[in-house]
């Protein structure tokens, strides 16, 4: 447990000392969705408020992309992997240290560029916000266990940067599918539905735990 | 006798019998299907359910088999384990690619013309799958180190049985079905006509098996190939 602190506060005070992945994320995600923009034909508001939901999701799930890409990368300097895995104690602490910091990130990114969006698009998330950041919580939870076990493998292959997208994805859709259902109720003003919200509540919890021993074997001995 | 040789004998016996079920049951197969009654409405496009609905057995016991040989493999370390996920993996995914082309070319003849793909829950979770597969393969190839490559591949092989339940769980909210969800052979309204039961019946069994067969010749393939390189590495 004491691993997973240490290792949460160092994550934060590095990034927050640098603010690369930070910034890299924020400005990625402005991007994707300035290009969502120029992609879509000219469309009503209520139709834009059908596809909000998804055009959100999937933003957030590129910003998410880009940033456990990095998360191990910089335990590959001075060869601090394997100091990683010199630490006394069950390795899945590191994991849950790692991903909790990366959740942290990642919420925050997604908190601006849902203001960003609204602001650009005219919808209206204020009134739903409680809703949508119990919908977004939730996913990080999946989508930061799954990715900061698979960044750990990726960062040490070949291609990572193709690598960790083709394996981050495929597990991801079913969060992906239930999120963007859970969000479209709060962006038009209802709690989320239940029915969506099951499935987030079950694959968190399923992808938290198994990533946690699944990391016992991700480091070399 | 070497100990390459006795390692893999049980898979070398296993590879045998399934040898000679498959000897048996391709003719019978092929007779079947020759036989049975061309449909009214589809014409022959319909014996495409011949071929399509029983390679799923390949596609889905192919993730399971990885799954089981990933997770002996980290709990054991023993090689043979990991080619067993291996031989699962590139097995699967070929049945998986067949099951994949033959439903739009059925699509297409039973709807006509653009009518390759729908989003079915069920079309849907198969091409997941075969995305999955496809990662792991490419995991597999781009590891370094082939300690490192087994124990990864092992953790994503784990991953991925367990989507196979979740993405059903949610492919039900979100898609909209048009596979039959189960075949009725009996009562009133059946869901096969005269005829077509049999040949349904020996493709599932003789898909069953060709799966089978395959995967344990491909799982011998490793292991000897395997023996092999670590004989070569002692003699050196």
């Amino acid at each position: 447990m004491n691993l997973a602190r240490a290792l949460l506060w160092k994550d934060l005070v590095s990034e927050w000392r640098s603010r690369d992945r930070l910034v890299a994320m924020v400005v990625f995600s402005f991007l994707v969705v300035v290009v969502f923009q120029f992609a879509w034909p000219k469309m009503r508001p209520e139709e834009m408020t059908r596809l909000a939901p998804g055009v959100l999701w999937v933003t957030y799930l590129f910003a998410a992309v880009i940033g456990l890409g990095r998360t191990f990368a910089m335990e590959l300097e001075n060869d601090a992997m394997t100091a990683l895995a010199l630490a006394p104690g069950t390795r899945g602490w590191i994991f849950l240290g790692k991903a909790t910091a990366t959740w942290i990130l990642i919420s925050a990114v997604q908190a601006i560029t849902a203001f960003v969006f609204a602001l650009f698009f005219r919808q209206d998330l204020w009134t739903g916000a409680a809703g949508i950041a119990l919908v977004a919580g939730l996913a990080n939870v999946a989508i930061c266990s799954v990715g900061t076990l698979l960044s750990a493998m990726s960062v040490r292959s070949r291609f990572r940067d193709v690598l960790l997208p083709v394996l981050l994805i495929p597990t991801l859709i079913p969060v992906l599918a239930a999120a963007t259902r859970a969000t479209a109720g709060p962006l038009a003003g209802e709690a989320p539905p239940w029915a969506a919200l099951q499935p987030l509540i079950v694959i968190s919890g399923v992808y938290l735990v198994l990533c946690f021993l699944l990391f016992d074997f991700v480091l070399d001995e | 006798m070497s100990q390459s040789s006795s390692s893999s004998d049980p898979i070398q016996r296993t590879r045998q019998v399934l040898g000679w079920i498959m000897l048996l049951l391709v003719p019978v197969y092929a007779w079947t299907v020759a036989r049975a009654p061309i449909d009214a409405v589809q014409g022959v496009m319909q014996r495409i359910l011949y071929v399509h609905p029983p390679l799923a057995y390949g596609a889905y016991l192919g993730f399971v088999a990885t799954a089981i040989g990933g997770a002996l493999f980290l709990w054991r370390g023993d090689e043979r384990h990991d080619q067993l996920a291996i031989a699962g993996a590139e097995v699967g995914t070929l049945f998986c690619t067949l099951m994949l082309v033959t439903g739009p070319i059925w699509a297409r003849g039973a709807w006509g013309p653009g009518n390759w793909w729908v989003w079915d829950a069920r079309l849907t979770l198969t091409l997941l799958l075969w995305f999955v597969y496809l990662a792991y393969l490419l995991l597999r190839s781009f590891t370094e180190g082939d300690e490192r490559t087994a124990r990864f591949a092992s953790i994503y092989g784990i991953l991925g049985v367990l989507l196979i339940p979740l993405n059903y769980w949610i492919l039900d909210l979100v898609g909209s079905a048009m596979h039959p969800d189960n075949i009725d052979f009996r009562g009133e309204d059946k869901s096969l006509g005269e005829g077509m039961g049999l040949p349904f019946l020996v493709g599932n069994l003789t898909l069953f098996f060709a799966f089978a067969y395959l995967l344990v010749l491909r799982w011998l393939v490793g292991v000897l190939r395997a023996d092999k390189e670590l004989q070569a590495s002692v003699d050196r």
